[in-house]
């Protein structure tokens, strides 16, 4: 009998840091799993794992860590329930269960060559982290690339530093928050309003997006509106998750699993999909 | 092996020897498929003291699932196939492989879907008895005592199985839209706007019950759960895609919130992601959800219902 893929090991939590104030990042190790190759990485950006404890659950999270990293892999997690709400309790030293990394992850060898447009919100931030940190790794196989990153407030805004050391990269990275805010000087309304400015070539671009359904249905239309069309367009989505081995069902979109097939569709899949 | 028979007024006798050495479960007619031995209604999965060392579930005591009929063991096939492919699940097999399998058939010359011990309905007082691997061989062995070697016999062939006519005719029915699961997954994926969902949502109880005694619905929620004597165990416990909560996630949303998505999503899944997924329904026409549904949904009205209309839609 195989290993149980379902089953996740105790991991130690060697940092935390505050990103906002219902946001924090745990970083964890060792990672209970091995790379597919030796030096490969140790994920695919977009996919996620399974953080929990036992007696609180399990979630699923995107890792956000630079996949090539080899020895941790870093998490973001909202406080919103029952098992975020004891993740943050955690300090450095403690220990969680993890298991992982489940999915598909944004298919690269369509964005290879291409101009790259990462637009999310809030805390939809984690899988496109990993993609931007695979893109900086392998920065001459991509064209011009943009993050396009909105929140609720200045606060709301996770990974800054990171952000920041991405800039340096050739990444243009541009903000917004919905409202005005007295501390803040950069642009003001949601993130579709960003998209005109992204400096790629929408003819070719390729998309990576993570968010809510409302927002990706405001984001469509303004990335159609530079010439990016919807099977240029790839969705990190979300589902309930339990098993992360394509049996127990809660993950489906229409005939697909998010926990096998996804997290990432085509938004032209999802919009024919009666699920989507 | 040679030809070997077990006498019907036996076998009662063999079961009860059989619980010397193994767990047995008689299937026969149960309300609730033999899946529940093999992927129970709450499974420990792992469990962990309060000093935090964790261990895995111990394995199960070996078991003989007892009197599937045909339909159980398509079933029976179909699940090994789902909890092998792509990902094996290993809860499932832990049990799998510790279970012995004895299926009762008509003598009707095919094959059986799976089993490893089939008892044939010859005559009126044995069953011919067929093994189907080396481990089903070793077994009939090993419990020679209840087998004879099987001789001209002047029994009286059974014939077909006694049924009531309305369960014969609604059973050769399944099998008639079963023969036919291409047209069934598109005519259910085409289904989704039709306003039998409607109709079916405002019936249904959405109690889950069809998904509780389906041979081959297999949902599950992971819940952990923490007792008095400072063990936490992580279960597996049956859910049912019709319930609310199904799609629920942190933060209250659920992506499912209505009983006519779930509702059509339960049909969906068997006819159309598992066709995609499997190459099968994932149905065989045993009629449990008919028969324990509270609301007296007919799983068969309803997959008539589409298929003609369907079948009838403007092209």
């Amino acid at each position: 009998m195989s290993k149980d893929r379902s089953l996740p090991q105790r991991v130690t939590v060697v940092n935390v840091e505050r990103q906002s104030p219902t946001v924090k990042l745990l970083r964890l190790a060792p990672v209970p799993w091995r790379p597919k190759q030796r030096g490969a990485p140790l994920f695919h950006p977009g996919q996620f794992v399974m953080v929990g404890e036992l007696g609180y659950g399990e979630v699923p999270l995107g890792a956000l860590s630079p996949p090539t990293a080899t020895d941790y892999v870093e998490v973001a997690v909202r406080k919103v329930g029952n098992v975020t709400g004891h993740l943050h309790t955690l300090a450095s030293g403690d220990s969680v269960m993890l298991r992982g990394p489940y999915g598909n992850g944004f298919p690269l060898d369509r964005f290879t060559g291409k101009d790259v447009v990462m637009v999310t919100g809030g805390c939809g931030i984690p899988p496109i982290a990993a993609l931007v940190e695979h893109i900086i790794a392998n920065r001459e196989q991509f064209g011009r690339v943009s993050l396009l990153y909105g929140a609720k407030t200045p606060d709301e805004l996770l990974l800054k530093k990171r952000m920041k050391e991405w800039q340096r990269h050739d990444i243009t990275v541009l903000t917004t928050i919905d409202q005005p805010a007295p501390s803040w000087r950069g642009p003001v309304g949601f993130v579709p309003t960003l998209i005109p400015n992204a400096r790629v070539n929408g003819a070719q671009a390729v998309a990576a997006v993570c968010g809510p359904t409302p927002m990706v249905r405001a984001l469509a239309s303004a990335l159609n509106g530079i010439g990016i069309t919807n099977e240029r367009i790839f969705v990190s989505t979300e589902r309930a998750m339990h098993c992360g081995i394509g049996k127990c069902q809660h993950c489906t979109i229409g005939d697909r699993y998010v926990c096998m097939d996804g997290p990432v569709f085509t938004l032209d899949w999802l919009e024919k999909c009666w699920d989507g | 092996m040679a030809n070997l028979t077990i006498r019907r007024d036996t076998v009662e006798g063999l079961l009860t020897a059989l619980r010397e050495e193994y767990d047995v479960f008689d299937c026969r007619g149960a309300t609730l498929p033999f899946k529940q031995y093999l992927f129970p209604p709450e499974q420990e999965i792992l469990k962990a003291t309060r000093m935090g060392k964790t261990q895995a579930a111990k394995p199960p005591r070996a078991m003989v699932l007892f009197g599937l009929d045909r339909r159980d063991l398509e079933a029976l096939a179909q699940l090994d196939v789902i909890m092998a492919k792509p990902i094996e699940d290993v809860p499932y097999w832990k049990r799998r492989k510790r279970a012995i399998v004895i299926g009762i058939v008509e003598d009707d010359g095919t094959t059986v879907p799976s089993g490893d011990v089939v008892f044939r309905e010859t005559t009126n007082r044995a069953y011919r008895v067929e093994t189907n691997s080396e481990r089903a061989q070793r077994f009939v062995r090993a419990w020679k005592k209840f087998f004879q070697t099987a001789k001209g016999s002047t029994d009286e062939k059974t014939g077909p199985r006694a049924q009531a006519a309305n369960t014969a005719d609604w059973s050769a029915g399944m099998d008639e839209l079963l023969a036919q699961p291409e047209l069934l997954a598109n005519a259910v994926e085409w289904s989704h706007d039709h306003r039998i969902w409607d109709e079916l949502a405002k019936r249904c109880l959405g109690c889950g019950i069809c998904t509780y005694v389906c041979p081959l619905c297999y949902c599950f929620a992971t819940e952990d759960r923490v007792g008095l004597d400072d063990i936490c165990r992580r279960c597996r416990r049956w859910d049912a895609c019709t319930l609310l909560n199904f799609s629920r996630v942190a933060g209250g949303f659920h992506f499912k919130p209505t009983l006519r998505e779930r509702y059509y999503n339960w049909f969906y899944h068997k006819f159309v992601r598992a066709y995609r997924e499997y190459g099968k329904p994932q149905c065989v026409g045993c009629g449990r959800c008919k028969q324990n549904c509270p609301a007296s949904i007919d799983i068969q009205d309803v997959l008539r219902t589409i298929v003609r209309d369907y079948e009838a839609r403007a092209v």
